[in-house]
């Protein structure tokens, strides 16, 4: 038997928790601050879901898969899966669920293209950024709903935030990668006409970056449907809560109800955004 | 090659490179500033692991020249002129355009510089696969901020219609050929009509029809716009057909400068030498540079039989008339001359025949061919006003050509 040296310990957890208490105590007021500005989205967003009527919802969905698509046969699949939500009784859970999400991918996008900006523009940031990144995508997604209890209390906020965290992470990277992978030849000639920064950045980067951010919007929506579940944890209401209570009381039908609405969910989400990148991505090379 | 190292001395100087290095590396200063900058390429490479790429490189170019630099892959010729517009930094050297060293300019100044002095096209053209030909083509104007989309539509237009694309203005770069695309890429760069024309291997991508077309299209749009061209190219036969001036780059630094000519018959060095090899005389010399001045001419104001004493006084059969400002009006020969004294006729004009084979100064050999064929006189060199310039006799065609390759041979 051997036992490790104590000497070589290192206490970080306590660090850590340390750490917390310092933001804790410190930055308390900044992060009332956005647990407040981002609720208010958060509800407002859930409000518009709540409100508009289901066969509105359905009807746009059908005609949005339909266009992107470029199949009404596809539009008619994705309002019929609508359809089954509601007929399972989960409209409204899942009105939620899809309003939790898309607040989490608006502030990905809010976050995310920028920082992935930055970090194409500096190899200092991408240093710095990619292994946190990285950090961000391996960790498991648990672990992310303490430092967001702590921060926000429970309730959506936290759900919120914890969702935040892990979706982010495609988008930034994705936004970086589009960017990076513009030709050199094609900013060099931005360049030799005369073009700032600036000018190259939004007049060639982007642009050519879009069909890669369009993947990374795709990714980013995906996973944050993934972390609804969890989120339900810490009190995000929606589907997630739902398969969560089924869970506890081992409700295997109520459960299996639930799961397969959010597989519809993700199944919609998907199809229709990554349509949308691949046409992006046609609509470059023609 | 010393005295043509420098742009002609009465012409005024545009861009002016002195001393220029380039190294591309972490240890570039350290290297500049040992003696392992005389080594080899390969040994700097092999003991640092940097590449010397431009090494002391000094040129001018006058307003108005076709500047042609010429080597083959890898002697840094695209990194010369790179720098000249500091996409790629220079490690040390001074570049002066217009007086000014363009080397000095804030980031500020050198966008304007860009956008206003230089217009540069690229060997893989650099379109913009996003936007259609119009958008590219304007780009050089949009950039500046200040002028309205009409203006820019409206020369970007013109400079569409220059180089023959008109109607595909709105059709994006993937729907052009390659040679359709290096139009775009040209058209972009002339759009500002800038005062320097920077081309790096612009037409190595096409192919050779299309190629020698561009190259016609090209001389034809400097004689038309006098730009300052600067021009990289890896071909010989193109350098020579295009430049007034041919810049030899080997291993990064310039082996030879000098006007086309000199550049086949004298090659500075056993590099040039063999570059130059391949390339007929034929293709090279000039009538302008083989044509002698004849011993005597005949006036239209003169009389037969002092003309006919003129050629006996020379001793040749034939001599060209001219005007009193020496334009070219005619061949005269001694048999003619004989049959209009004989029948008592009383002009000059009566005996010459009024379009004998002429040639233009800047015709090279190989084009002289066919006129020689015909021609039982030697040919008449007049410019473009009709001006008589001089003969060339037929065997000297040959003779000129015979000696260039001996004297490239010999060395
Ligand atoms: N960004 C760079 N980093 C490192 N080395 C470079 C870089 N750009 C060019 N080089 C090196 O510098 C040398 C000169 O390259 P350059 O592109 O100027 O040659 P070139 O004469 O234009 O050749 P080509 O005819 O093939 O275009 C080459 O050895 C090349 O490998
Ligand atoms: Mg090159």
């Amino acid at each position: 038997m051997s036992e490790f040296p104590r000497f070589l310990n290192i206490p970080l957890a306590d660090w850590v928790d340390r750490f917390m208490d310092w933001i804790l105590t410190n930055f308390s007021g900044v992060f009332d601050a956005i647990g407040h500005t981002l609720l208010m989205m958060l509800l407002n967003i859930e409000r518009f879901f709540l409100w508009i009527p289901w066969w509105l919802v359905v009807i746009f969905v059908g005609i949005l898969a339909w266009r992107v698509m470029r199949k009404w046969t596809m539009g008619v699949v994705m309002a019929l899966l609508l359809v089954l939500i509601g007929s399972f009784g989960y409209w409204k859970l899942a009105m939620m669920t899809l309003a939790l999400t898309t607040s989490a991918v608006v502030v990905s996008l809010a976050v995310g293209i920028p920082l992935g900006i930055l970090m194409a523009k500096s190899d200092l940031a991408e240093v710095i950024i990619r292994p946190v990144l990285d950090a961000m995508q391996t960790m498991p997604s648990f672990v992310y709903l303490i430092p967001a209890l702590m921060l926000f209390g429970l309730g959506k906020v936290p759900a919120l935030f914890a969702t935040l965290i892990y979706s982010v992470p495609p988008v930034i990277r994705l936004t970086n990668v589009g960017i990076r992978q513009v030709p050199q030849d094609t900013i060099e000639a931005a360049r030799a006409s005369g073009a700032s920064p600036r000018q190259i950045l939004f007049d060639v980067q982007m642009p050519l970056a879009v069909p890669s951010i369009m993947v990374g919007i795709n990714q980013t929506t995906m996973m944050a449907l993934a972390m609804v579940v969890i989120a339900s944890m810490i009190g995000a209401r929606g589907l997630g809560l739902e398969v969560l209570l089924a869970i506890n009381r081992i409700e295997v039908g109520r459960g299996f109800e639930a799961g397969l609405c959010i597989v519809f969910l993700a199944i919609i989400i998907d199809r229709i955004t990554n349509a949308l990148a691949t046409k992006q991505q046609k609509s470059l090379e023609s | 090659m010393e005295h043509n190292n420098q742009a002609d001395q009465t012409e005024e100087i545009c861009v002016e490179a002195n001393g220029l290095w380039k190294i591309f590396g972490k240890k570039a200063a350290d290297i500049l500033n040992s003696d392992l900058r005389f080594e080899s390429k390969e040994s700097i490479l092999e003991k640092t692991g940097n590449v010397m790429a431009v090494r002391n490189v000094s040129f001018s170019v006058a307003r108005g020249e076709f500047f042609v630099i010429m080597g083959l892959s890898g002697s840094g010729k695209s990194t010369l002129i790179r720098m000249l517009l500091r996409l790629i930094d220079s490690t040390s050297g001074s570049i002066r355009v217009n007086g000014e060293d363009i080397l000095k300019y804030s980031k500020k100044r050198l966008m304007d510089f860009r956008r206003h002095t230089t217009g540069m096209v690229f060997q893989y053209f650099g379109l913009f696969p996003h936007r259609d030909v119009l958008y590219n083509v304007a780009y050089g104007l949009k950039v500046r901020g200040d002028v309205s989309k009409e203006e820019r539509h409206a020369r970007a237009q013109e400079a569409i219609e220059t180089v023959g694309l008109k109607g595909w203005e709105n059709y994006h770069p993937s729907a052009l050929s390659g040679g359709m695309r290096q139009r775009v890429g040209i058209a972009r760069a002339l759009t500002i009509n800038p005062e320097i024309l920077l081309m790096d291997e612009p037409f190595s991508g096409l192919d050779p029809l299309i190629r020698r077309e561009m190259q016609d299209e090209l001389i034809e749009l400097q004689d038309k716009v006098q730009k300052t061209i600067i021009f990289v190219t890896h071909d010989l036969h193109e350098a020579l057909k295009l430049g007034d001036r041919i810049a030899i780059m080997r291993d990064g630094k310039v082996v030879q400068i000098g006007v086309p000519e000199d550049v086949i018959t004298s090659p500075a060095d056993d590099y040039v030498r063999e570059f130059v090899q391949d390339a007929s005389p034929a293709k090279v010399l000039t009538a302008g540079g083989i044509m002698d001045q004849p011993e005597a001419l005949l006036y239209e104001w003169q009389g037969p039989k002092a003309a006919i004493r003129t050629l006996r006084d020379i001793k040749e059969d034939y001599a060209f008339m001219v005007s009193r400002h020496r334009n070219l009006l005619g061949l005269v020969t001694l048999n003619r001359l004989k049959t209009v004294i004989q029948n008592n006729g009383a002009s000059l004009k009566e005996a010459f025949t009024p379009d004998p084979p002429t040639t233009n100064p800047v015709t090279i050999l190989e084009d002289l061919f066919p006129i020689a064929a015909e021609a039982d006189y030697p040919i008449a060199v007049v410019d473009e006003d009709g001006k008589f310039m001089g003969e060339i006799q037929i065997s000297s065609i040959f003779e000129n050509m015979i000696q260039s390759k001996e004297a490239i041979a010999d060395e």
